[in-house]
């Protein structure tokens, strides 16, 4: 029999949006993760509060620079900005920085990441499995990391 | 998808994970169903984005990768039929797929690292797909136009998707996601033409099957 939650497929992912942002902020794509930022910064780039820099793609600002396990970014002028007495992080330079393709509707305030090169180096290189995160049709978090163990088949397919 | 099904009651071994990822934006209205007549007990996801391709630089389904128990990825990019599917009759018969897949993955199972069809790192990474960074921008654009999409924006949802299009045009998926919303359907007269123009130019959407009976 069915679970409850069957009869509401627009609940499945949470991670996916259903509108764009509100007016005044800016909404950011990044594996399959929607994140609506309520304010930025003015400037070139995607000026973004850097709280949400961990919610977006993993790095956290630490005293070294922006980290990802063992990958540290030494932060500079350009990715770290003060605008009257505000810190605001440089999202898209900061992409560039890591050669992270992006496009960005500006007028719909909308920025959509791609994948993280660095991120990815140990498939490229070592043929590791890359750190993916799926949200399955009961609304579980599937991450390949912590299939560990066990074998893995991940097959893609479509209806199209 | 019923044949996944009978493969991993088959294989029947809790330290096996068979994820199916639906690389599909019209989400649990166009793949659903499919799952839900399989009657699975394996992982599904609808993956609207296509992430799964993203992540392995796929550019056509069915693709898979196997993972091994260290996470590292041991077989890669293949066109992922679980048998041979034969449709329509007469002049309009065709068939497609492989039986020598399940075998494979049963004889993986049974052997892990020892088994013949696991590939070693150089070969892996050597399947793996090289994209170049407009290929690579094409994802971004991709669901940039899926959001679009959601949004009920379609002006700017096609204008994205094409953006992706024009960028990898190896996508597959790409070509094929954007002709669901023609007339003639994903697999119609457009869709023949991109074959004949991928066999004429020398391109590949999945890597040989080296796998021998």
């Amino acid at each position: 029999m069915a679970k409850a939650f069957m009869a509401f497929p627009e609940l499945r992912n949470p991670f996916v949006a259903k509108e764009i942002h509100p007016e005044g902020s800016a909404t950011v794509l990044y594996q399959g993760k929607t994140i609506t930022l309520s304010e930025k910064g003015d400037g070139d780039g995607l000026l973004i509060n850097p709280e949400y820099l961990r919610q977006i793609n993993g790095f956290e600002i630490k005293p070294e620079g922006a980290c990802f396990k063992d990958l540290c970014i030494p932060l500079n002028d350009e990715l770290l900005i003060e605008q009257a007495g505000r810190q605001w992080f440089n999202l898209a330079a900061f992409a560039d920085l890591l050669d992270q393709p992006y496009v960005a509707d500006v007028a719909a305030g909308v920025w959509s990441f791609g994948e993280i090169p660095a991120k990815r180096a140990n498939m490229m290189v070592d043929a590791m499995a890359p750190d993916l995160e799926l949200v399955d049709r009961q609304g579980e978090v599937v991450r390949l990391a912590d299939l560990k163990g066990k074998k893995a088949l991940i097959v893609t397919w479509s209806s199209w | 998808m019923p044949v996944w099904q009978r493969i991993y009651e088959e294989i029947n071994d809790p330290d096996f994970v068979l994820i199916c990822a639906a690389q599909d934006t019209g989400g649990e209205a166009a793949a659903g169903p499919i799952f839900d007549a399989a009657k699975p007990t394996f992982i599904q996801v609808i993956d609207e984005d296509h992430l799964v391709s993203s992540a392995f630089n796929f550019v056509n389904v069915p693709s898979a990768a196997w993972i091994d128990e260290d996470g590292r990825i041991v077989r890669i990019d293949e066109g992922t039929y679980a048998k041979v599917h034969e449709l329509g009759v007469g002049d309009q018969a065709i068939s497609f797929g492989t039986n020598v897949y399940e075998p494979a993955l049963k004889d993986w199972m049974a052997n892990g690292a020892q088994s013949r069809y696991v590939q070693p790192a150089a070969t892996v990474t050597g399947n793996i797909r090289k994209l170049s960074a407009d290929q690579q921008r094409a994802d971004a654009a991709f669901c940039l136009g899926n959001l679009f999409r959601r949004c009920g924006i379609g002006a700017k949802a096609d204008q994205y998707w094409k953006m992706a299009a024009d960028l990898n045009p190896d996508s597959v998926n790409f070509i094929r996601q954007n002709l669901t919303l023609s007339e003639e359907g994903s697999a119609g007269e457009q869709f023949r033409a991109m074959r004949e123009e991928f066999e004429r130019t020398g391109r590949d959407y999945y890597r040989p099957m080296d796998i021998d009976n």
